[in-house]
């Protein structure tokens, strides 16, 4: 049987698929075909040399089709109902204005204009209770009106819906029946949280996005079909699992952040097959850099995701399970520049695929964090990615002239530079998911991915004094590869509120049995299903709004339960508060189940020889050696098991990785690279 | 010695970093509302002489008090600041805002040095005084107002003094959620102090000092070559404040912004003396409110710093109702102090037009409900109402966005006060009834707030400014609507209130809050047909309101 993923981008769109049996393995790169991404996840099928598309068994699938229609506005007319008194919420959302001084600041604008919105006499109260009863009568008119004005979807919110959803279900049935071929989604079925401002937002964009990929899994299974491939379809969602084509469908906001999650679910297999529980991961793309933690083997998400969000904008927040990611302006091809103040900045502007670093001649004239690489002779151009595209070094060096100048450095110094200044800000990022969130960064393998990720990977891992620095197989097509890894997982978050004592965490194991039979409707797979749950509540000290969150264990006592919250406050925040009262305030269920994912097999021995791995040699300048021989090795060839001492280059056809001096490498026998200290390991 | 450009830049961006993980953490571990939802509260770090290199991004109302907070304690205690001191203010005539503001500062020492100071100022739900809340709108002194530390030791050698949070704890009436958000303080500029420590042991003492000095010079140059750019003169406005909260009468408040060269001078003379009701600010928050228009004029995106303000001057008698000394009631300062901002926005839009827009609603219209919560104990309810903007010269103006003092501050979730408090909210819309004030581009309309009280037992403070006075249109544009309080209880009229005391709810009257909409900008008869009929289809404008504002309609496209 062969597993297959396919990971849609926005310039390419990568194949990677793996046979169990035979273990042989198929990538493939096509252009992404925008308007229809389903076109270019076939062309990579037929330009996987050797792929029979009828042994698939297994095919996950990661794209943009989600997060394309929010940030294009593609997504279709959609109308929202809600609680008598409250349409303009969706409007006024939280009315913060992060951009201070900026006196013309424009809120996000909503993504249902307001004659769109429609308002109902209905109330329930906080606890769920019945204060006016739903007038169905005005669902009629709100029928006619969406029928009028050629609505296509319908999103529900009330208030307290969160508490109990029957007036949203009673609003669901009804317009369902009178809008035939609308798609009708009540905000209780994508979120159980509360907050309305948040929750309008989440349904409003479900129901936005809902049938456009509706039609597009439609066409991707149909053509999948007419080739061949018949077997379960998954697609990758962004809280790190897959879910079936049709839970996606149900629940398209979940596919949002799909391309990273894959890319995280991969950095975490890469740890479990290292025996390395926790994993600090970083994807350097062409315009940005990605990182998250994955804790205990599990990614961590992020509590309250915002699309859109920036320093100076508010942003768009959703309730839906998100790895946790910080992305910033610094990738392959953010441009270097002296700014007013005379310092040197990277990013977040970018060259990107067009026009390209310099280096690329194809029309750029900017330096980038690529053409430094190539100045600094870490990347070959006449190897540079398999050697499909010769990299020129002159127009490299005539952008990096453009800040050496005004520095006053020699090209090489200017180089170094710009990674500097490039490996600060990702260190910043770094920093943000494990120092300023409590956990110490020496425990996590650091796992790099992406095109001029291995190039940056081991000064990174240096700085950082990560336990390791990892580079995975397959590192330029990693997301595709993680989605490999993937299980199917869903989340199942609720507000529910309680003073902490020995009787609620009774109470909150008891509302978990209920999530945890939810998990097994959602699964499909039967009572004996082989489920993997993971418990947690947020729990907060009296008084404060935000807690941590904190994991639960079957056989916890409330001591247990109490001091492992204090421990997380303390370790999180700086401080903790023995004397105060503890609060609960959610429940969170991840729900896991165990499949099979890809194995990650030995790699083949044979021909694994220094003499043959050893393409000769390169010239890379480091700041205190100056230029430096460096060996060039072929990472497919390189032996597997013995360590090797950097400085050193390793080539393979999406990347290279740069090993500095003081440096040992190996490669495991599953074909990881493994980048160390040599000091370190003595 | 200056740093080179690649040190200069990353150890700023590790500023920002130090200064923004140490707003998460205030935010996400506070237990008073005003904290982790309003986020009235700001972190920095200042060199040793008391000048701000970097401040998290949370609202206008700090912009420029850290500097002198600082360097009042500097004056104060002089060489007994020591390492392991932590110093705690909230004296409105030192620097500050209002008692409730406090602040806490370290001064970091690395390797025996002075070598920064971080501050952070936080709101407190209550510090004792008249009412809860502590800020009385009708206070005629600041004895009403609260405990006032000026400048004392919260800590030294790292540990509290013992003697202090007795005083605190024993005058404020929520003593739990005090001691909650001073923790929460402490750990912010330790925090600060680690980040710090690390930066200078990867690049040295020096090179941060260099690093610091540059921050400041590179701006102050950046804004002195803003301010050349425009033509030199004098540029008046005037405005009206309603009311002062013990009195109705209209305040007249005036500025003469004098622009020579590289350098502006903001001259308040002719302001009246000091009020008798809260709304006064004294000379620190004066200098904030103009250095947060003088931001907007010359830098708004980039990071705050007090380099940009060296070209600023801000002259004003003593004891004027902006620069009000002891004993003058201080308590509603921003409701003061905004006005001090406005003039200087007024003054200044027509010079860089893309950089201003209109009036707007002004008024942070806090609102303080207070009474018995849900849990059986005493709860307040303090929220800041958003309201509309003024049009600019290319756009309509923006709806329910929160007023110039605040910043990154939210509306409160009806979802979250309804679990909380006995209260329930029946409505929150666009206020399209008052409308907005009509131009080529509109302005944004404000909001609609109805708490019903679910008990009996509330008590109602508020402070609504721009009751009467309407925000102002530019370039032709009409002015907005203005703000007010309405309660409506079975079988009495409608009462109409601005600053309110002491109102006492009863079960089942509903309180309406609501905000008024922006000025507009440029020659109504210029909008664009297409707009008016956008805004009758979304049901934000009447037939009758359009063609009021408009003229005669043509047929709809």
């Amino acid at each position: 049987m062969i597993r297959l993923a396919t990971d849609v981008g926005g310039t390419f769109t990568d194949l990677v698929g793996y046979d169990e049996v035979t273990g042989a393995l198929y990538s493939a790169k096509a252009l992404t075909t925008p308007r229809d991404q389903s076109g270019g996840v076939l062309d990579t099928i037929a330009a996987a040399a050797g792929l029979d598309p009828t042994r698939v068994g297994f095919f996950a699938h990661g794209g943009t089709t989600v997060i394309n229609a929010i940030t294009e506005r593609k997504g279709v007319r959609t109308a929202l109902v809600t609680t008598l008194g409250f349409r303009d919420v969706l409007e006024i959302g939280r009315g913060n204005r992060p951009d201070l001084y900026n006196l013309r600041f424009q809120s996000p604008k909503p993504f249902v204009p307001r004659h769109l919105r429609f308002e109902v006499r209905e109330r329930l109260d906080a606890k769920g209770q019945v204060v006016t009863p739903i007038e169905t009568k005005d669902l009629t008119a709100i029928a006619e009106a969406c029928k009028a004005e050629g609505v296509e979807a319908v999103g529900i919110i009330f208030l307290h819906s969160y508490a109990n959803p029957a007036h949203e279900k009673v609003a669901a049935t009804a317009l369902a029946a009178m809008l035939p071929g609308v798609t009708i989604c009540a905000s209780h079925q994508i979120s159980r949280e509360w907050r309305e401002y948040e929750r309008s937002n989440t349904v409003a964009l479900n129901a936005y996005v809902q049938p456009i990929i509706q039609r597009y899994f439609a066409r991707l299974e149909a053509a999948l079909a007419a080739k061949g491939v018949e077997c379960p379809y998954f697609a990758m969602q962004s809280n790190g699992g897959i879910a079936t084509f049709q839970q996606a469908v149900d629940r398209p906001l979940t596919l949002v952040e799909s391309g990273p999650a894959g890319g995280v679910a991969g950095a975490a297999r890469i740890g479990q097959a290292l025996d390395m529980a926790d994993v600090l991961y970083l994807d350097v793309g062409g315009t940005t850099a990605k990182c998250s933690l994955i804790r205990d083997g599990r990614p961590k998400l992020n509590t309250a995701y915002k699309l859109e969000h920036s320093r100076l904008y508010p942003g768009y927040p959703v309730q839906v399970p998100v790895v946790d990611i910080v992305e910033i302006g610094a990738g392959g091809g953010s441009i270097a520049a002296m700014d007013l103040r005379g310092s040197l900045r990277v990013g977040p502007q970018s060259a990107g695929s067009v026009p390209g670093p310099s280096c690329y001649a194809t029309g750029g004239s900017d330096p980038t964090v690529t053409d430094a690489l190539l100045t600094l002779g870490v990347f070959d151009p006449a190897t540079f990615a398999g050697g499909t595209m010769a990299l020129d070094t002159s127009l490299a060096r005539t952008a990096i002239g453009l800040v050496a100048g005004p520095m006053g450095l020699t090209m090489e110094d200017a180089a170094l530079a710009i990674l500097d200044v490039a490996f600060a800000n990702m260190i910043n990022a770094l920093k943000l998911v494990t120092v300023q969130r409590g956990h110490d960064p020496r425990d996590a393998a650091l796992v790099v991915s992406g095109g001029a990720g291995p190039a940056l990977a081991a000064r990174l891992g240096r700085e950082m004094q990560a336990r390791c620095t990892v580079i995975p197989p397959h590192p330029g097509i990693f997301s595709a590869w993680g989605m490999l890894a993937a299980r199917p997982r869903a989340d199942f978050r609720t507000t529910w509120f309680a003073r902490f004592d020995p009787a609620a965490l009774e109470e909150a194991k008891a509302q978990f049995g209920a999530l945890k039979s939810e998990a097994i409707t959602h699964f499909g797979r039967g009572v004996d299903a082989d489920i993997q749950y993971d418990m947690s509540v947020d729990v907060r000290y009296r008084g404060q709004e935000h807690g941590v969150l904190c994991p639960v264990l079957p056989d916890d006592s409330a001591d247990n339960l109490a001091e492992r919250f204090h421990a997380i406050h303390a370790r999180t925040y700086t401080f903790r508060l023995d004397a105060a009262e503890i609060e609960i305030t959610g429940l969170h269920l991840e729900a896991t189940l165990n499949t099979k994912t890809i194995t990650l097999a030995p790699v083949s021995t044979e021909g694994r020889e220094l003499k043959q791995s050893r393409k000769g040699t390169r010239s890379v300048y480091f700041q205190s050696l100056g230029w430096t021989e460096c060996a060039v090795h072929d990472r497919d060839l390189l032996p597997v098991g013995p360590t090797f001492v950097g400085p050193m280059l390793i080539e393979e056809p999406t990347a290279t990785t740069l090993v500095l001096p003081g440096q040992i490498v190996t490669i495991t026998r599953t074909g990881i690279l493994l980048i160390n200290e040599a000091e370190a390991v003595g | 010695m200056a740093t080179d450009p690649v040190t200069q830049e990353i150890i700023e961006g590790k500023l920002i970093a130090t200064v923004d993980e140490m707003g998460i953490v205030m935010a996400r571990t506070s237990m008073s509302p005003v904290i982790y939802e309003v986020l009235d509260f700001a972190c920095g770090i200042l060199t040793p002489q008391g000048e701000l290199v970097a401040q998290m991004n949370g609202i206008t109302l700090f912009t420029g008090t850290f500097g002198a907070q600082v360097r009042s304690l500097i004056r104060q205690f002089g060489d007994d600041i020591l390492p392991g001191d932590i110093l705690l203010t909230n004296d409105p005539f030192a620097g500050g805002t209002h008692a409730c503001d406090f602040a806490i500062v370290r001064p970091v020492f690395i390797g025996g040095a002075l070598t920064a100071f971080a501050i952070n100022v936080a709101h407190y739900l209550d510090v004792g005084g008249a009412v809860p809340g502590s800020v009385p709108p009708n206070a005629t002194s600041v004895f009403q107002e609260g405990l006032r530390l000026p400048g004392v030791k919260i800590m030294r050698a790292d540990l509290l003094s013992a003697e202090l949070v007795n005083i605190i704890c024993e005058n404020v009436r929520l003593p739990e959620i005090a001691m909650g958000d001073l923790n929460a303080q402490i750990a912010t500029v330790r925090i600060a102090e680690v980040r710090l420590n690390e930066m200078v042991v990867k690049y040295g003492a020096v090179a941060v000092q260099a690093a610091f000095h540059h921050i400041l010079d590179t701006s102050e140059a950046q804004a002195r070559a803003s301010v050349a750019a425009l033509p030199d003169g004098d540029y008046h406005a005037t405005d009206v404040i309603d009311g002062d909260g013990v009195s109705d009468a209209p305040i007249h408040v005036r500025v003469t912004l004098r622009k020579r060269g590289d350098r502006i001078e903001a001259d308040f003379t002719g302001c009246p003396s000091a009020t008798q009701g809260p709304i006064n600010c004294a000379r620190g928050a004066l200098q904030s409110a103009v250095k947060t228009v003088f931001k907007a004029l010359v830098a708004p995106q980039a990071p705050s710093n007090d380099g940009w303000f060296r070209p600023l001057t801000v002259t004003a008698p003593d004891d004027t109702i902006f620069t009000a000394r002891k004993p003058r009631p201080t308590g509603w300062y921003y409701e003061g102090s905004v006005h001090a901002s406005e003039l200087v926005w007024q003054a200044l839009a027509p010079l860089r037009p893309e950089r201003f827009s209109a009036g707007s609603y002004a008024s942070l219209c806090a609102t303080y409900l207070s009474g018995t919560g849900n849990d059986g104990l005493p709860f307040i309810h303090v929220e800041p109402q958003h309201g509309g903007w003024g049009a600019t010269a290319e756009w309509d103006g923006t709806a329910g966005l929160i007023a110039l003092t605040d910043g990154d501050t939210y509306n409160y979730s009806v979802e979250v006060i309804e679990a909380k408090f006995p209260l329930r909210v029946n409505r929150y819309a666009l206020n399209t009834d008052s409308g907005v004030g009509a131009g080529q581009y509109r302005g944004g309309y404000g909001i609609v707030r109805d708490y019903e009280m679910l008990e009996d037992g509330c008590m109602l403070h508020a402070s609504f400014g721009r009751t009467r006075t309407l925000p102002w249109g530019m370039a032709g544009g009409s002015p907005g609507t203005t703000n007010e309080i309405t309660c409506k209880a079975a079988g009495t009229p409608i009462r109409t209130y601005g600053r309110i005391s002491d109102l006492a709810l009863a079960k089942g009257e509903t309180v309406s809050l609501i905000t008024g909409g922006g000025g507009g900008w440029g020659d109504p008869a210029l909008r664009d047909a297409a707009d008016i009929a956008r805004d009758t289809r979304y049901g934000l404008l009447t037939k009758s309101q359009a063609e009021a504002a408009y003229g005669p309609l043509g047929v709809e496209p």
